[in-house]
């Protein structure tokens, strides 16, 4: 964040950018099934609109923050995401965008990634 | 967790986590631990993180990152002035709330 403010206009370009690799690639460290859960919400949290690029590398870092602790204190994915992910992911997206527009179909497809990452579906 | 309660606790959890801080600072997982104890057990560690990125966002609380022995730094959150004099008002709002409504279950309105 500090970069923006430091850098000027180009980092404010480049800086976003930066932090999603940086969010990627702690994302492919976590363990597979912590990896697919963080997957499934990113492919969720797509479709809400950011407001701007700051708040909106936040909340990817910040996902990552909860995932990694959790894996390394061997937490289920049950217990990150509760019984509704879909209810999950909204409150916690709240706090970073002014919302979007999330398709029934969306939904569908985060509660079934999140039954298969957490291993109580097909 | 009944659909009920689900929604009840919607209004009241941001004021829950605040009452656990009051005591001591602590960590995400620490509160959901306990408020998982004190009966709450099917709230998501999720959850609580969003809540806690939501009043650390309205300056409730105060943010220290404490390295731990496994794994990444832990955010360990403990109220300041700010979040005290929230939660001295969540609780006036809560006596107010139950009285009303202890008076509904008696007298009917």
């Amino acid at each position: 964040m500090s970069d923006v403010e430091e850098y000027g206009f180009i980092s404010k370009l480049i800086g976003p950018k930066k932090r999603w690799r940086a969010y990627k690639a702690r994302a492919k460290q976590l363990p597979e099934n912590y990896r697919a859960a963080v997957e499934a919400i990113e492919r969720y949290m797509m479709h809400f609109v950011p407001t701007d690029g700051d708040s909106d590398a936040s909340r990817f870092e910040d996902l990552a923050d909860l995932f990694e602790q959790a894996a390394a204190d061997g937490r289920s994915i049950r217990e990150i995401v509760g019984e509704n992910p879909v209810e999950f992911v909204e409150a916690f997206v709240e706090n970073y965008s002014a919302g979007g527009y999330v398709p029934a179909r969306a939904r569908k497809r985060l509660t079934e990634a999140i039954e298969r990452a957490a291993g109580q579906g097909a | 967790m009944s659909k009920q309660m689900t929604e009840m606790l919607k209004g009241t959890l941001e004021g829950i986590v605040l009452a656990t801080l009051s005591g001591r600072p602590a960590y995400g997982y620490e509160i959901t631990a306990r408020l998982r104890e004190q009966g709450f057990s099917d709230i998501a560690e999720g959850t609580i993180y969003a809540l806690l990125v939501r009043v650390e966002k309205r300056g409730l609380v105060d943010v220290e990152k404490v390295p731990s022995e496994k794994g990444p730094p832990r955010k360990v959150y403990s109220l300041n002035a700010q979040g005290r004099e929230y939660l001295d008002e969540f609780w006036r709002t809560w006596s107010f709330l139950t009285e009303r409504l202890e008076q509904l279950r008696e007298g009917g309105g």
